[in-house]
């Protein structure tokens, strides 16, 4: 009896253990997880496929195009995070702008941060580099268009269950007289219920 | 097998008391020592898990008193959700609590404290230069308010908080959402019968007429008739807060009785806050003194005041759940139903837990100077010159716990 006894709870004690242990699980990128209900990485693929792809089917890129007899090139400025979540900005960014690129209907101009380490290399090249090799300060694509925009949330609390609302302004604004060509809006809802019990 | 049972039990209680007894002492500590070595003190402590939240409010609240602004967003972030986890309950741990102490639940930071954490965290993302980081915490605190509101009552409410983001969305240029938060701190001392600090008044002032809210600037003319009317000019704006001293920590009060047949001893502990001592100081920014905003030594006491009854009610259930266990455990063996009630007179301790670094209380003074050089006194700060570009916005926390003077300027 006793020995049974034993047995029954080294087998529950083992049980325990192997509960609390760290389990790893690789997940495909584009799969949706929703732990805790804040904006996560499916939101900023979502949206940014869905607003880029809004802004390409718009008539200012074929006005541009039959007036100017090129693609237009644009570059994405700063995204103000106005929400209640410490939203990384730069992640939604690069996402728009691969949407973007690889839309191939646009040309795409490197960010400020990343040209003035590009205008250091070149710096660098010109008085290091061969005279074949270097490349000339002055000769940089100007981008013909900024796409500029806002991330917001009302939030609503009661008790344990929120609604989290989400809304992303874009707007894609003419570098060279200000005039907005495009605004677009994304807007997502969530209904996040917090258990009253937990383990 | 009921020695061992019994020596485990009071060892883990033995551990808990000790652990409590420790946190209590660091907090005192702050009051001698330079809170860099109370947080290398701290740090090398290993709390129970059921403890990390309260170990990491208090740990961040160290690291952004060094001014180590990066570790302290990471760890206070780390008590945040900590807590939030914690809000739920949890079955294991109420039957921990309501058949050996309170201790055994795990700390899940009482109202002032999931506000606190917020105001904490703004100011260590507006220190660490990310005023946008400090923006979404200022309105993080705004939700936690939202969430412990009560019908009539301040529980949870904390008028630093709305000043805080006053002051955050001033810097921002955000008139609007500026004016409603001094509003909501304004409302907030005046429930609590608090005067209201000159700064806050001229907050009002100057951001209804900024806003061009012509009614509400008339009737904060009306209201506040000694102050300047505000003018568009170029002067700087000084910010300034002050944490003044360390919020109390609790005491455990305790009675032994003997049972109405006199053959086992019953034993009540509860947690208390010892009667108030320290006085307020206040610190001088160019010659102006901060005022109280928020007296955080007294709502940790409201909160405690709050959770009494429950405390009260689980502790007189768990008394009587004791009695009847020696009394049952008496049936059968004399010797072993002694010992049981040494073990429920031992593990009976009350849970001392709290955020016990907190400043002692919030004050704030508001500057407007044409000058580029300010003096500050405070405790530890004699006449200390420190300058600011002209036409500029800032904000300064001076504590008096230790020199560190922060200042964010734009």
């Amino acid at each position: 009896m006793k020995i049974k006894l034993n047995l029954c709870l080294v087998m529950m004690t083992a049980i325990m253990i192997s509960a609390c242990s760290t389990s790893v699980e690789r997940l495909d990128a584009q799969q949706e997880v929703d732990l805790s209900g804040a904006w996560n990485d499916t939101d900023s693929q979502l949206v940014a496929r869905e607003m880029i792809e809004d802004s390409l089917s718009r008539p200012w890129i074929n006005n541009f195009v039959n007036k100017e007899g090129k693609a237009p090139a644009v570059i994405v400025g700063r995204i103000k995070n106005l929400s209640h979540e410490h939203i990384n900005t730069n992640t939604f960014i690069a996402n728009m702008e691969r949407e973007l690129i690889n839309s191939g209907e646009v040309q795409f101009v490197a960010s400020s941060s990343a040209r003035n380490e590009i205008r250091e290399e070149r710096g660098d090249q010109d008085l290091n580099a061969m005279e074949a090799t270097r490349k000339e300060m002055g000769q940089e694509y100007g981008a013909d268009f900024m796409m500029q925009g806002q991330i917001n949330t009302i939030i609503d609390v009661d008790g344990t269950t929120q609604v989290r609302f989400y809304q992303v302004n874009l707007e894609l604004i003419s570098i060279k007289d200000n005039r907005k060509v495009w605004i677009g809006e994304k807007k997502l809802k969530k209904l996040v219920k917090n258990s009253k019990l937990r383990q | 097998m009921y020695k061992g049972f019994i020596l485990i039990l009071c060892l883990i209680i033995s551990g808990c008391a000790g652990q409590q007894q420790a946190n209590n002492e660091l907090a005192n500590l702050l009051y001698n020592q330079d809170p860099q070595r109370v947080l290398d003190k701290l740090q090398v402590s290993e709390p129970a898990k059921r403890d990390f939240a309260q170990f990491h409010l208090n740990l961040g609240l160290l690291q952004f008193m060094t001014a180590d602004f990066k570790s302290a967003i990471a760890t206070l972030s780390l008590a945040k959700r900590e807590m939030a986890v914690l809000a739920a309950s949890s079955v294991s741990e109420n039957i921990g609590a309501g058949s050996v102490n309170e201790t055994l639940r795990s700390y899940s930071g009482y109202p002032t404290d999931r506000v606190m954490v917020h105001t904490i965290l703004a100011l260590s993302y507006l220190f660490n230069n990310d005023i946008d980081g400090a923006r979404v915490e200022v309105l993080q605190a705004d939700i936690a308010m939202k969430k412990l509101t009560e019908q009539h009552a301040l529980n949870g409410q904390l008028a630093s908080a709305h000043l805080l983001a006053g002051i955050i969305y001033e810097l921002l240029d955000e008139q609007s959402n500026a004016l409603i938060s001094y509003r909501n701190a304004a409302d907030i001392i005046q429930q609590r019968g608090l005067v209201l600090p000159l700064g806050l008044q001229q907050a009002l002032l100057r951001n209804s007429f900024k806003l061009g809210a012509e009614e509400q600037y008339a009737a904060y003319k009306k209201q506040f008739p000694s102050l300047a009317t505000p003018t568009n000019n170029n002067k700087s704006q000084v910010f300034a807060l002050y944490f003044d001293g360390v919020v109390s920590s609790k005491i455990q009060r305790s009675i032994v009785v003997p049972s109405l047949n006199g053959e086992q001893l019953i034993r009540i502990s509860m947690p208390d806050y010892p009667a108030k001592s320290a006085p307020i100081e206040q610190a001088v920014i160019d010659l102006q003194r901060t005022q109280l905003v928020e007296n955080i030594d007294s709502l940790v006491r409201d909160d405690l005041s709050k959770e009494y009854p429950s405390i009260l009610l689980l502790t007189t259930t768990r008394a009587i759940a004791k009695y009847q266990l020696v009394k049952k455990a008496d049936q059968e063996d004399s010797l072993f139903a002694a010992l049981i009630n040494l073990v429920t007179l031992l593990t009976e301790v009350a849970d001392l837990r709290s955020w016990n670094m907190l400043p002692a209380t919030i004050q704030f003074a508001y500057i407007e100077t044409p000058e580029s050089e300010l003096l500050i006194d405070s405790r530890y700060n004699v006449s200390k010159k420190v300058t600011i570009k002209k036409g500029t916005k800032n904000i300064f926390l001076i504590n008096s716990l230790s020199n560190n003077i922060f200042h964010y300027q734009q």
